[in-house]
């Protein structure tokens, strides 16, 4: 191979055919992906974030949570995500339409988000708390202490938002962030079932056929 | 390739001196990166198994460390390294001087501004938080901006060769120079000023990671493996007529097999199987390349070891093929299904980044250092250090992340162990990572500490000329 322009023009080629056969062609099928409209409730799936909660999506992308944290739930029967109950169903495309910066995440260090707001102990405490002192909820998870302002509290003066107050009178008050953030944790519940979203199920006739 | 010929020699001096001064910016800021973002790295890994660990700083949150180590690791380090190995070998086998170098000197510190402020920019809560694209937008203006500069200096060098032939270490570079800044530059539109729709940022970002690795760390490994390996040994590469299709074969494959990230993910299924098809098909480059050096290698490896820039080499060769097994491993279902999302996927990357390319740097850098500074490395006892410490650490995180990973995958397919069961099992894993992470932090102390001795221009010390034998005669058959 001697002939440069030759050389360019396969390295031209090459990344061409990678960047429109995958991510092109991905974009052409998904990228106009729209609600899905309930026929019968005529409401429409995913429901968008709130202002609050999609703030709360730019302290999630600032804070780097993707670093431990995958945000998908894969089908049932690969892998054990719906037996930890993660979420009742496979993530899918749709899923994610409602979010400006899509995080779907490559490690768990740390468990699954993708429904973290549908878990019954899920309230705004839990996670206040889950910040705060991760210690003794989660192991392995640091303490998001900056999240929180921690003040000599006034006697009969205590804030309402007010975390807890410590035994030596400091209230601890989650910051408009941590606030943000919680909003957006409980914001995360796939719940919805689109037409898509069924299971691939392998009945037991399929696998008796093959073998 | 080079008849040891004295006028060949002179012209070969001058063409060391030129590329000089900006080889010695970029591989001096990439040794420097090379430590800061060890030292971050270090910090990180130190957090998985101490979380308090700087933890009440909100710059230093795991979250904001650990990106910004990985992004001062591959900027900082692995493109800088690139450019110093890329604009030195490029001028040599172009048999042309490196021109109006001082444009170069620009750029490296354009570049390394822009690193520098991408890094601050994710500690202090600019990050974007996509894959290797952490660095907050204004940043990648910058970067591409300085890499134009460099980009086009690679090309216009090979464009005034001196040479008729083309050598398969020049494809290798003249792709990972084009292939960088497409890549680039259509992640950065399709995730961060344009943003593409729900999955497909997935998508865009997978593709992007996938090449940086395949098309960029790589084929400059591979160029370096190309050139070194017959330039020392005195032997032409073996079979060397299929050089070019394994070239095109990973071009090819390398661009395609990002999907194999996505396995399982909520994207379209044809997406994971056309990159879990790329990592199969690969495989066949992989065999080309290994006809190609282990073919040279064949029967000389002893005399290999006794080069330290071939030792570092040999490290990296045996991580290529490794890390190609790794892929394929991770593209079929059953194993994704068990390993994809734990410390096994991490190994993937690390050894490529670590592995097969700063390996292939460190012994390009024990090559032409001494050749573009004249001098000799003052401390052998440094360089012994650094390879000692380059193989031990390279083990310890093998061990770590592999049987680590191995162990978190068991976990987390049983639904019954509790997820905090899980994160007190990896805690012996996590503790031999940040001991790997020491000992290859010590090894590039010991280089930077040599490297600070040959390239200081002040010969206070009194480090010795250097004196180069002529390199062994290639055993080319006459026609």
């Amino acid at each position: 191979m001697k002939n440069g322009l030759l050389i360019f023009a396969g390295a031209f080629a090459t990344i061409a055919l990678s960047w429109t056969g995958v991510v092109l062609s991905a974009h052409r099928q998904l990228g106009g992906l729209k609600q899905f409209k309930d026929p019968i409730e005529e409401s429409l799936a995913p429901v968008p974030l709130t202002g609050l909660a999609d703030q709360g999506r730019a302290v999630y992308q600032d804070l780097g949570c993707v670093s431990c944290h995958t945000q998908q739930v894969r089908r049932e029967g690969f892998g054990s995500d719906i037996a930890r109950q993660w979420g009742t169903r496979q993530s899918v495309a749709r899923d994610y339409i409602r979010e400006k910066t899509v995080l779907i995440g490559s490690s768990r260090l740390g468990p699954d988000l993708r429904n973290v707001g549908a878990r019954g102990y899920a309230n705004a405490e839990y996670f206040y708390n889950l910040l705060y002192s991760p210690e003794r909820i989660a192991a392995g998870m640091p303490a998001y202490k900056f999240l929180f302002d921690v003040h000599k509290a006034i006697p009969g003066q205590v804030s309402n938002r007010a975390l807890k107050v410590t035994s030596d009178g400091y209230e601890i008050v989650p910051t408009r962030r941590a606030e943000a953030l919680v909003a957006y944790l409980q914001s995360l519940k796939d719940t919805y079932e689109y037409p898509e979203a069924k299971p691939f199920v392998e009945t037991p006739e399929k696998k008796e056929g093959g073998k | 390739m080079n008849p040891p010929d004295d006028n060949d020699r002179a012209e070969q001096l001058e063409i060391d001196a030129s590329a000089k001064w900006p080889v010695l910016a970029f591989f001096g800021s990439a040794l420097l990166w090379l430590l800061a973002g060890g030292a971050l790295q270090l910090g990180a890994s130190i957090q998985l198994h101490t979380p308090s660990f700087l933890a009440d700083c909100e710059w230093f949150t795991h979250g904001r460390l650990a990106p910004a180590a990985q992004n001062a690791f591959v900027y900082g380090w692995g493109l800088n390294a690139g450019f110093a190995f890329s604009l030195w070998l490029m001028a040599r086998l172009s048999a042309t001087a490196l021109r109006s170098g001082g444009w170069l000197l620009v750029a490296a510190v354009f570049w390394n501004l822009g690193v520098a402020l991408g890094v601050i920019g994710i500690m202090t809560g600019a990050s974007t938080s996509y894959e290797l694209l952490e660095m907050p937008h204004f940043v990648s203006l910058l970067l591409l901006g300085s890499y134009l500069l460099i980009g086009v200096w690679i090309v216009t060098t090979f464009g005034v060769r001196n040479t008729e032939n083309v050598y398969a270490s020049q494809w290798y570079i003249l792709g990972a120079a084009f292939w960088f800044p497409w890549l680039y530059l259509a992640a950065q539109r399709m995730l961060i000023e344009v943003p593409v729709r729900g999955v497909v940022q997935a998508v865009a970002n997978a593709w992007y990671v996938n090449g940086l690795l395949g098309l960029w760390f790589v084929p400059l490994a591979l160029a370096a493996a190309y050139y070194f390996l017959p330039k020392i040994l005195g032997r032409p590469i073996r079979d060397y007529y299929v050089a070019v299709i394994g070239f095109w074969w990973l071009a090819v494959c390398a661009g395609l097999a990002g999907g194999s990230r996505l396995i399982g993910g909520p994207v379209p299924a044809w997406v994971s199987t056309v990159g879990a098809v790329a990592n199969f098909l690969v495989v066949a480059g992989v065999v080309i390349v290994g006809v190609n050096l282990l073919g040279t290698l064949a029967g000389h490896v002893s005399a290999a070891q006794k080069s330290t820039t071939l030792r570092f080499i040999l490290l990296g060769i045996g991580a290529f093929f490794l890390t190609a097994a790794l892929n394929f491993a991770l593209s079929l279902r059953g194993f994704a299904e068990f390993a994809q999302f734990t410390l096994i996927t991490e190994l993937r990357d690390w050894l490529v980044l670590y592995a097969v390319f700063s390996t292939a740097m460190f012994g390009a850098a024990y090559f032409f250092l001494p050749r573009i500074t004249g001098k000799v490395w003052r401390a052998p006892v440094l360089i012994k250090a650094h390879y000692g410490a380059a193989v031990l650490g390279i083990l310890a995180l093998i061990v770590a992340l592999g049987a680590g990973g191995w162990q978190q995958g068991l976990l987390l397919g049983n639904e019954h162990v509790q997820f905090a069961d899980i994160t007190r099992a990896l805690v012996p894993f996590l503790v031999l990572r940040s001991v790997g992470l020491i000992l290859l932090l010590i090894g590039h102390a010991a280089f930077l500490i040599n490297f600070v001795w040959i390239a200081c221009p002040v010969n206070f010390r009194g480090t010795e000329t250097a004196v180069f034998r002529h390199p062994p005669a290639l055993e080319l058959h006459k026609t």
